[in-house]
């Protein structure tokens, strides 16, 4: 109704919409949320990154809208094994720093700047943060909390009070020492270079230091300890660590190398103001001031950008073709994003979900096990109406994949068998299952979306109503819940199967294939201890290892050669035995005025990078 | 009256416990992981390990029980402290602070002819009982009672602004904004019109105007139909009354019946809708703000509620309690300053 309302009003008063270049020193930037926190080392979201990206410099950047070519930044080589800065085996990356870069408060740059920067974050290392991307390939662990409790030889809750004071001096003078034999060595000055010390080689550390929206960002020193974060000493670092994101002295403030400054962030109007860095070692900003403002009404967006207010605005895709017939607008269909929709099985359902009705497989139900059975996992499969979903419900917007790896990365083989929609191949998976006594019985089970996110709602449908074409029997009830709602079902592993989407930290084939296949991974491990069994199982198709060491070994290949085809390989046997289901890869759609110019677009980078615009 | 007063406010303090123990329990209901939710990005949270869920409920207090922070947050509120606003990224109070002073603009600018404009249109309405007139403003009302707010809205906001460039979104311009944030500009009032009046700056005062009477408009139209309806009826009620009728019939002329005899009478419900309004709108008008991106208390609620962030739903419980619970005696007072017949005590 209110979308009909619109279009409607649209079409009528459209004779009095005229357009002229607006603000030419200036962008306006509609969007739909404002950052969570400026703190480079507890973003985590987009909106976030997208201020952070702006604000401050990494190491080494993206070549344009390449997610594996990489230009130097701050320092000002690519470590290569080729050019001699990707020392040890691949262990130890050397960044030379570059020379006469200026904070914005006018501080130089320092190799110190640069060691500061990583160890702050690394013992900050905040829960739900980011850190534990650089945590993993330099020390092996996930968080500083692991890495502390076995140096000590003591759990967290034994070491430190409520008050997170050391509950003795022994304690303390272990925390300290931890500091100079775990930390400082990691990441040591040498000069005018940074020398950081990965555990292992890791493949994927120069995309992870790569992101411009938060982890590899380079802070300065001396104005953190001055507004309160750590004060660079081994003495007492643990006062500072894991915080929570308003407790950060960075949440609202920030002080980059960046070609943009920030001016205010008013949070009663969601909004951002930006102002050009004259002193940007790279020459200054075309554009003098950008304002990122979060503006939740649609209509009020679009109607900024009909009237010029608005350079960019974000757009839902049911109203592309409203934006395609405005005049002095660019609309880009189709960018590939870095995100999969996926359906997941949990192998091992607890007994109390009351999404799995008796329980049994008796008809009315489905037993907590249903899906260890590889037939119900490929009769789903095959049950899934994949380029119906993409061509009728996301308007041709998404991609069909064959894994939950997404199309531009490593590993990606279009050539792969996808599963498409075939009730008789369904049918037959269905029939093996259970030795016949599936199809016989039938089924009961609640298929759940979160509310609002209406194309996991069809999707749920399509699979309900295909699943009862193959089998009257086969009763599936689309239900919807809250978000938190849905995650906390699936914490407790009460959902059968879960319909989630997943956003890329890195542009590597890590980040998705250990996320949804390894058992420890962040979807792996919703399966059960049932998929544990089987992904440490040793298997002859990877050679006699089990799932899990392939993917950890393809995380260690340094030979892309080598790495892709383990990956090629990995995603065979995923296919065969129908892990998860991947739904599609979406695309993204972009809507900016025809007056703004250099508009590069990168999968990975979290938001626009104003500095290549002009107007 | 005196005695009616203090009653009523010492009443108030209990009233407002008793109101947030009861919402505080409610939000408990949704149980420790959903109120987690709430404070991370939702992708985040999706990505979140057992271990980082445990921290971050002990870092905000939710595996407590809940006495204990129903306690906390009473302790913490009688210091001034109403938690973190997730929804604001600011402490609640701030977040309050920030956001009442465009709330409580776009209320004094749509009070006036709301109130004026609405009982005007009754008044004239009930004297021209069944008339063209009368049919007219009747369909008039049933227009505005009858548009859902989010139409009249966005259709001021494509006639007033798309179409004529009027009166555009937001609350000032972005270089109206700079002068405001700056140094030299003193907030006297945090109210933008009245400040600019105040720091001397009349293309300020004409910015924020330009920004204020779209939403004005949107609100007016909604808000006359439904008090020149209750003008209206309690109008034509009062011109049947046998009083009017005598004061007709001793041959008074018929300006001095209405407005001496009948409109002062008929006001009674009208005021207890209009103090209702005057509420209404200081706490916020939702669609309207949305629209016009007026980050004022209405918008502010609506998206603390969509989110769970029940530290900021309980702070505007708390501030909106309080305007209710004064605004209904205000509303009180002013029966008996219009019908002395009507004794509080």
């Amino acid at each position: 109704m209110k979308k009909f309302v619109f279009i409607l009003l649209v079409g009528l008063l459209s004779v009095f919409a005229f357009s002229q270049v607006k603000n030419p020193d200036m962008i306006f930037d509609a969007t739909l949320s404002e950052p969570d926190t400026l703190d480079p080392h507890h973003a985590y979201d987009t909106a976030s990154g997208e201020v952070i990206f702006n604000v401050y410099d990494n190491l080494i950047a993206y070549d344009g809208g390449s997610m594996t070519d990489f230009i130097p930044m701050l320092s000002t080589v690519v470590p290569s094994v080729e050019n001699g800065y990707l020392r040890d085996d691949g262990t130890t990356y050397v960044f030379p720093i570059r020379k006469g870069v200026k904070f914005h408060n006018g501080n130089d740059l320092t190799p110190e700047d640069v060691e500061y920067t990583f160890e702050r974050g690394i013992l900050y290392d905040p829960a739900a943060g980011p850190m534990w991307m650089l945590i993993e390939p330099i020390f092996g662990a996930f968080t500083v909390r692991d890495l502390v409790e076995e140096y000590v030889g003591a759990s967290w809750d034994k070491i430190f009070d409520s008050k997170m004071n050391p509950t003795s001096k022994e304690y303390e003078t272990a925390l300290v020492n931890f500091y100079y034999d775990v930390i400082d060595p990691a990441i040591e000055v040498v000069g005018d270079e940074v020398h950081i010390h990965l555990v292992r080689p890791y493949a994927p550390f120069l995309n992870i230091i790569c992101n411009g929206g938060g982890w590899g960002a380079i802070i300065d020193k001396e104005y953190s300890i001055q507004i309160g974060l750590w004060d660079g000493k081994a003495e007492g670092w643990w006062k500072y660590h894991g915080w929570t994101k308003e407790q950060s002295p960075l949440f609202d403030h920030a002080m980059g190398t960046g070609p943009y400054k920030l001016v205010e962030w008013d949070h009663a109007q969601q909004r951002i103001v930006l102002e050009r860095f004259d002193g940007y070692w790279k020459g200054p900003a075309a554009i003098k001031t950008v304002v990122i403002q979060g503006i939740d009404e649609w209509s009020t967006r679009r109607a900024m950008l009909e009237k010029g207010d608005a350079d960019i605005i974000a757009a839902p895709v049911q109203y592309l073709d409203v934006l395609k017939s405005m005049q002095g607008v660019t609309v880009i269909e189709g960018l590939p994003t870095v995100q999969i929709t996926s359906l997941g099985f949990n192998w091992e359902i607890k007994p109390e979900s009351p999404y799995i009705g008796s329980g049994q497989l008796d008809g009315n139900g489905i037993p907590t096990d249903f899906f260890e059975d590889e037939n119900v996992r490929l009769g789903f499969a095959y049950a899934f109406d994949y380029e119906g979903m993409i061509d009728e419900i996301l308007n041709g917007l998404g991609i069909h994949v064959p894994t939950a790896l997404p199309e531009g990365f490593l590993g990606f083989d279009a050539s792969l068998p996808k599963y498409t929609l075939d009730l008789e191949k369904a049918e037959n998976y269905f029939r093996r299952a259970y030795r016949g006594r599936l199809w016989q019985q039938g089924f009961k089970m609640d298929v759940l979306y979160n509310i609002g996110n209406e194309e996991r709602r069809v999707a749920a449908e399509i699979l309900r109503d295909n699943l009862a074409k193959i089998n009257p029997k086969f009763q599936v009830e689309v239900r919807g819940v809250q978000w938190p709602t849905y995650l906390d079902a699936r914490e407790n592993m009460i959902l059968p199967v879960y319909i989630i989407g997943w956003l890329a930290d890195f542009p590597d084939p890590h980040n998705f294939i250990f996320t949804y296949y390894h058992s420890q991974g962040d979807y792996g491990h919703y399966y059960g201890t049932k998929f544990v069994e089987f992904a440490t199982l040793p298997r002859p198709e990877f050679g006699g290892k089990s799932l899990n060491k392939m993917i950890e070994d393809a995380s260690l290949e340094t030979d892309p050669y080598k790495r892709e085809q383990m990956y090629v390989d990995i995603q065979k046997f995923v296919i065969d035995y129908a892990l998860t289901l991947p739904l599609y890869q979406p695309l993204a759609i972009r809507v900016h005025r025809d007056w703004l110019k250099g508009y590069v677009y990168n999968p990975i980078w979290p938001g626009d990078y104003y500095y290549l615009y002009s107007k | 009256m005196t005695t009616y007063i203090i009653r009523r406010l010492l009443l108030l303090p209990l009233i407002i416990l008793g109101v947030t123990l009861i919402v505080f329990s409610m939000s408990q209901l949704l149980g420790p992981l959903k109120l987690l939710s709430t404070y991370v990005d939702p992708n985040t949270y999706a990505k979140m390990s057992e271990r980082d869920i445990q921290i971050l409920m002990k870092q905000y207090g939710l595996t407590d029980p809940f006495p204990v922070r129903y306690g906390k947050w009473v302790k913490n509120l009688l210091k001034g402290d109403l938690g973190w606003s997730v929804v604001g990224k600011e402490p609640v109070l701030d977040a309050l602070i920030h956001r009442f002073p465009y709330t409580i603009e776009l209320a004094l600018y749509a009070l006036f002819p709301i109130i004026g404009v609405g009982i005007w249109l009754g008044v004239t309405a009930a004297v021209h009982h069944n008339s063209f007139i009368d049919q007219f403003i009747r369909i008039f009302a049933l227009i505005g009672w009858s548009l859902p707010d989010f139409v009249w809205a966005i259709l001021v906001l494509l006639i007033f602004y798309i179409g004529l460039g009027w009166f555009p979104p937001g609350n000032l311009s972005i270089w109206a904004n700079q002068i405001v944030k700056s140094a030299s500009f003193k907030n006297y009032t945090h109210l933008l019109t009245i400040d600019a009046l105040l720091n001397g700056r009349i293309d300020i005062f004409w910015d924020a105007l330009r920004h204020i009477i779209g939403p004005v408009i949107a609100i007016s139209w909604l808000w006359w139909a439904n008090l020149l309806r209750i003008t209206r009826s309690s109008m034509l009620e009062v011109l049947r009354k046998d009083y009017v009728r005598t004061a007709r019939s001793k041959g008074l002329p018929e300006k001095v019946v209405i407005n001496k005899h009948a409109r002062k009478n008929a006001l009674i419900p009208v005021v207890t809708t209009a103090g209702q309004m005057v509420i209404g709108l200081l706490t916020g008008v939702v669609i309207v703000e949305m629209v016009f991106v007026r980050t004022g208390l209405g918008s502010f609620a609506a998206t603390a509620a969509q989110q769970l962030d029940y530290a900021s739903i309980m702070g505007v419980l708390l501030f909106t309690s309080l305007l209710l619970i004064i605004g209904n005696l205000i509303i009180d007072i002013s029966y008996a300053i219009i019908d002395p017949r009507i004794r509080l005590g």
